[in-house]
């Protein structure tokens, strides 16, 4: 089995970063954090909400705050509140400890303003850093690593090279024991049938299609339309896509051919390794899904971007590949591997096979580009409040 | 002139993408061997490698993605205008039997 030198958590899951993070828990605090993240260059997590939000909004904000401390590539978190916001800092502080690692907390209204919290949280972080610098890669296994797949900004090339070379790294990882989360379910209505093939057992198959049949239904409920009506897109015809099918497959292409374990939902933990699916459905910018997958405990992604896209996440690196030579040579500074390869003759078997020891050598510490430039996102993935068949409401 | 190419995703498919725009007659190299081009076929359509007849499966990515709605011969452009999409077909058969428990 493939060895990796990553930081073995007390919680027993691995991460292969050690960052430091400077978590805002309400706008209000928002520039506060910030300062804090840049004095001391570790990674700010800032985001538009905190306070004043119904239920279903607020648990979406406390559940994706704490996840981020949660995270494997964490070793250490600042919480810095107002003092009077709606997001309990001190429970987001127990639930980001209970995960064995330092987590300190302060509030703007309690330090005496702005310039002391940002002071005091100054000297926080350096300690917090300290503590860090301490710590040691350890001998971990690819068995330990938790991967997330992904793809945005397609072109013509996505389907074609980069999410098939992403699925042969995918059965990599599974074939060594690791994981590999992959969500973007909005896409797969059209393959469904594939993906529930795939089901480890016939309770998961129905899970798959549960979700799928919930999601279809919602389309014709809130557009008065089946998705078959409006995919594949003119612009999808005109590139080449003739059905629903064959647009699904190039999505859940990256999800390579082993079986699916189940799927989850965001928060829910993972029972055990393997490919599990993220039943996240907000509809946003990439990052949504990213922020989603991370939340999930996912501590690297490979992400494929056929028209070149330079993001990243907050608590993990994101391994750029782009399937377009063209885009490679014009956005290499912003993309880590070149699947366009595959256009120009390689294989696609011994293309998967190069970006999976990328993938180890990211795992061994080596930046991605989205490290390197500083592309540190996180977007809470905002879903909305569906009514449960019992008439309440869920998440 | 750089060679022109088509690529077959997986080795059951029968049919490939070309890798550029594809001209009637040009030449394609495609998975170590070769295919005539007889119509043209712009940069991320598909062509076929076989006979397909009629009422056929068209298979990319190992698995049927449609049905030819007429014979397509090797080397012609396969998209809507010779291919059923017979997503909905698929999706609610496959459902169907599972549900039934016969999958």
């Amino acid at each position: 089995m493939a060895g990796i030198m990553a930081y073995r958590r007390t919680d027993g899951r691995v991460g292969i970063r050690n960052y430091v993070l400077v978590i805002s828990m309400v706008s209000c605090s928002n520039s506060v954090a910030e300062r804090i993240a840049r004095a001391t260059k570790t990674i700010p997590i800032v985001h538009e909400q905190g306070c004043t939000e119904f239920e279903h909004d607020h648990a979406r904000t406390v559940l994706a705050l704490t996840a981020a401390g949660r995270n494997p590539n964490v070793g250490a978190v600042l919480l810095v509140g107002l003092g009077c916001e709606q997001t309990d800092i001190e429970g987001v502080r127990k639930a980001i400890a209970s995960a064995g690692k330092p987590v300190e907390a302060i509030l703007i209204q309690k330090e005496g303003g702005s310039p002391q919290a940002e002071k005091r949280g100054i000297e926080i972080v350096q300690e917090l850093k300290g503590i860090c610098a301490s710590q040691e890669r350890v001998p971990c296994s690819v068995a330990d690593l938790v991967v997330g797949v992904q793809c945005g900004g397609s072109d013509w090339t996505t389907a074609l090279s980069a999410n098939p070379v992403i699925g042969v790294m995918s059965d990599l990882v599974i074939e060594n024991g690791g994981s590999v989360l992959m969500s973007e379910v909005a896409g797969f209505p059209g393959s469904e049938h594939i993906v529930a093939s795939r089901a480890v057992s016939r309770e998961v198959g129905l899970q798959v299609l549960d979700m799928i049949s919930e999601l279809r239904a919602e389309y014709i409920e809130t557009y008065g339309q089946r998705i078959e009506e409006v995919n594949p897109t003119p612009g999808n015809k005109a590139g080449g896509i003739t059905t629903l099918v064959e647009k699904s497959m190039g999505n859940i292409k990256k999800m390579g051919e082993s079986k699916v374990q189940g799927v989850l939902k965001l928060g829910e933990e993972m029972p055990r390794p393997g490919l599990w699916v993220i039943d996240n459905r907000a509809q946003g910018p990439d990052p949504f899904n990213l922020t989603g997958l991370a939340m999930q405990g996912a501590v690297v992604t490979a992400f494929s971007s056929g028209r070149g896209s330079p993001v990243g996440n907050a608590v993990m690196p994101s391994i750029k590949l782009t399937g377009n030579p063209d885009t490679f040579r014009r956005l290499e500074s912003i993309t880590d591997f070149n699947a366009g390869v595959v256009i120009d003759g390689a294989s696609i078997q011994e293309t998967g096979a190069n970006l999976y020891d990328l993938l180890l050598e990211v795992a061994g510490g080596k930046e991605t580009k989205s490290e390197i430039n500083g592309n540190f996102e996180y977007t809470i993935p905002r879903e909305a409040a569906r009514k449960s068949p019992e008439g309440g409401c869920r998440r | 002139m750089m060679e022109k190419k088509a690529i077959r995703i997986e080795a059951d498919d029968n049919v490939a993408v070309v890798a550029q725009d594809t001209e009637p007659g040009d030449s394609l190299i495609c998975s170590g061997g070769s295919l005539t081009a007889v119509d043209a076929v712009p940069a991320g359509h598909k062509i076929a490698l076989t006979r397909i007849p009629r009422g056929a499966e068209i298979v990319k990515y190992a698995v049927t993605i449609g049905l030819a709605s007429c014979d397509i011969e090797p080397g012609a452009h396969v998209h809507s205008h010779n291919v059923e999409d017979i997503t909905d077909r698929l999706c609610n058969e496959y459902e169907r039997e599972f549900r039934a428990g016969k999958r």
